[in-house]
């Protein structure tokens, strides 16, 4: 797809409402407002990148540290938001974290606690597309953390013998909770596990939300034109630890940190919208503040919405 | 009616289910071309083609997975795994994902899928294809847990499996599919939820499932001669269960005893007895007793197999106890 620069200012709106989202969630975690974040803090082009080349029936299956793909995809802040703090207007009605929810109708498919998990259901989910002749494609999220599982190499051979419409985007930010990938991924490279199954891997620097727009629509493109499965693998780095419930950093070093930041996604795209001219610096403070606004307005939503009755945590076991 | 095996009777209602909803497909290893391993899904690639029965690779998690995400979807997968005992490779599919989707997604998403596979011993086949599994599934929420003890059963018990919107763990018992008997003509549909009574009787209530039924059944007849009449109640299906024909059941004969061929730690049993306890204390002539399988792996040779078998030999004296020992 040619981007257009009401392409570009829209992406950077959703960078820049995901960077906010994740600012104040990873804050009011460590506030201990509710149980617990896995902050996507640094890795915002990615669901921005991915979602924004999205038809609205394409499927997504999101991870722990997923919710910006949640946003990206035309969830409200103010649901995110109440799904943080359980609240009843949470789409899992509080009855779970956030990222297990489910709304078939926004194309999200419930991430799981079980990494890697969710990608035999994304492979199903296109399976299903697949047979009842939708054109629609499905996009598997996963970490590094995944790419040792069964579930991985499963999947993805399937996905590959049955030619399914789907795209396994891995989010390489090099560590699973402390372990580094070096450690822990044999063989050095998460992309030449594509070539294992004969499907087409690319590499694509994952804090350049163009580039990552790219290389999913070529993916993407490809499954719905019958072609089959492609991995991709984004490299990028989470600016906080694995979550707010007391993760300690050890493996990880203020200057590997430092430089991930200075390949800020938001900063690089407020650059380039800048120097082409598709924006001023009066129209992005005025995005700024209204978008600082909305999730500010979530938060107040959040804090006083109410808890589900408890009859809710008894319903919807079975039809 | 007309005169069928089990595993026939499985067969034709995977066509009427495929005939009459075409969102329902048939997915497993070797079910395609060579029929399944117990052959009920033979026939079913040259009617149906092989976009609704697919063959997979030996990959059970994917495989589970993928069905799960198909039945999201709104198709109707009947997934074949050829035996139980091979779950633990594709558990948390089943267990944190099909079970749990509709609670996580507020009842906007359901997993109407069918997993069928096949339980029980008796066949020398060992510790990894003989076992009864079904506590496990039983303990989970979510699951609904089917277990079908004659041809017509498993016929109208699939049926239902196939068009209730829920996931569905239909046990098939291996030395059940040879059974044969008179099935109903026509999507005969037997409700979940619904214990049968397979023999009226005033003096015990025996409760069983699958295999175990005949077990009963045959005890039920051999004891009879010595006077004791036994009610044999056919569970059919655990989840749900159907509390209210056990209740009714001891409240007329005062005595309970439940055989299953599972082992005995954390059978159902224990389940349906402790609700007995809370439902029909004042009821009881005499204590409750389970007949179940010692809490060993399933050893193959066939003295050892017998060991693991010992309710199908020790349920006639179980009665006997239960039931002369309260007659003093």
């Amino acid at each position: 797809m040619s981007l257009s620069p009401e392409d570009l200012v829209e992406m950077y709106r959703k960078l820049l409402l995901i960077r906010c989202f994740e600012e104040v969630a990873f804050r009011l975690a460590q506030e201990g407002k509710f149980a617990n974040y896995h902050g996507g803090l640094g890795q915002e082009a990615i669901p921005v990148g991915v979602c924004h080349g999205l038809a609205s029936s394409d499927m997504t299956m999101i991870t722990h540290r997923g919710l910006g793909v949640l946003i990206a995809r035309g969830v409200t802040v103010k649901a995110v938001m109440a799904g943080l703090y359980a609240k009843a207007p949470s789409p899992t009605l509080g009855r779970t974290p956030i990222y297990h929810m489910a709304e078939p109708s926004l194309g999200i498919l419930a991430g799981t606690s079980m990494v890697g998990s969710g990608i035999p259901l994304a492979t199903g989910a296109a399976l299903a597309t697949k047979l009842t002749r939708r054109n629609d494609v499905t996009i598997s999220f996963f970490g590094d953390g995944a790419v040792n599982r069964g579930d991985f190499h499963e999947g993805l051979n399937l996905a590959a013998v049955w030619n399914l419409p789907i795209v396994f985007f891995c989010e390489n930010n090099f560590y699973a909770k402390s372990m580094p990938l070096a450690k822990s991924t044999a063989g050095g490279s998460i992309l030449a596990r594509a070539y294992g199954y004969g499907i087409p891997g690319r590499l694509v620097d994952g804090n350049d939300v163009v580039a990552v727009l790219k290389a999913t629509q070529e993916a993407v493109l490809r499954a719905r034109g019958g072609e089959g499965p492609t991995l991709i693998e984004c490299e990028t780095y989470r600016w906080t630890p694995h979550s707010t419930a007391g993760d300690r950093e050890f493996a990880r070093t203020a200057e590997e940190l430092a430089e991930w930041k200075a390949r800020c996604p938001v900063k690089r795209l407020q650059k380039r919208l800048l120097e082409k001219g598709h924006a001023t610096r009066e129209q992005l403070k005025k995005l700024d503040q209204g978008i600082k606004a909305e999730v500010q307005e979530a938060v107040a939503f959040a804090e006083t919405a109410p808890y589900a009755a408890a009859d809710v945590g008894l319903e919807n076991v079975y039809r | 009616m007309s005169v069928m095996t089990y595993s026939e009777a499985l067969n034709e209602a995977h066509r009427m289910a495929m005939r009459d909803d075409e969102r329902v497909f048939v997915i497993g290893q070797d079910i395609g071309q060579y029929g399944g391993i117990y052959r009920v899904t033979e026939g079913l690639l040259a009617e149906f083609g092989k976009a609704r029965v697919l063959d997979t690779p030996i990959s059970e998690a994917a495989v589970t997975g993928a069905s799960v995400g198909a039945a999201l979807l709104g198709c109707r997968p009947i997934l074949e795994i050829g035996f139980v005992d091979f779950v633990g490779t594709c558990w948390d599919q089943i267990v944190n994902q099909a079970a749990k989707y509709r609670y996580v997604s507020g009842g906007r998403a359901s997993v109407p899928m069918v997993i069928r596979t096949a339980c029980g011993a008796g066949l020398n086949y060992g510790v990894h294809h003989s076992q009864s599994l079904e506590a496990w599934f039983a303990h989970t929420p979510g699951l609904k847990v089917v277990m079908p003890a004659t041809p017509a059963d498993a016929k109208g018990l699939l049926l239902s499996a196939v068009e209730d919107d829920d996931p569905v763990v239909f046990f098939e018992h291996k030395l059940l599919y040879a059974m044969k008997e008179e099935v109903p003509e026509g999507k005969a549909l037997v409700p979940l939820g619904k214990a049968k009574v397979r023999r009226r009787g005033k003096d015990v209530t025996i409760v069983a499932w699958s295999r175990a039924v005949h077990w009963a059944l045959s005890a039920a007849e051999a004891v009879a001669a010595e006077d004791i009449d036994c009610e044999v109640i056919d569970l059919r299906t655990l989840v749900p269960f159907d509390e209210t024909a056990v209740v009714d059941a001891v409240q007329r004969t005062g005595r309970l005893i439940v055989c299953h061929e599972a082992c005995l730690t954390g059978g159902f049993g224990g389940e349906i007895i402790a609700r007995i306890m809370e439902r029909a204390f004042d009821w009881l002539d005499a204590p409750p007793v389970r007949v179940a399988a010692p809490d060993i792996p399933v050893p193959s040779s066939p003295p050892l197999e017998a060991i693991y078998l010992r309710p199908q030999t020790t349920l006639t004296d179980a009665i006997r106890t239960v039931v002369v020992s309260e007659r003093h």
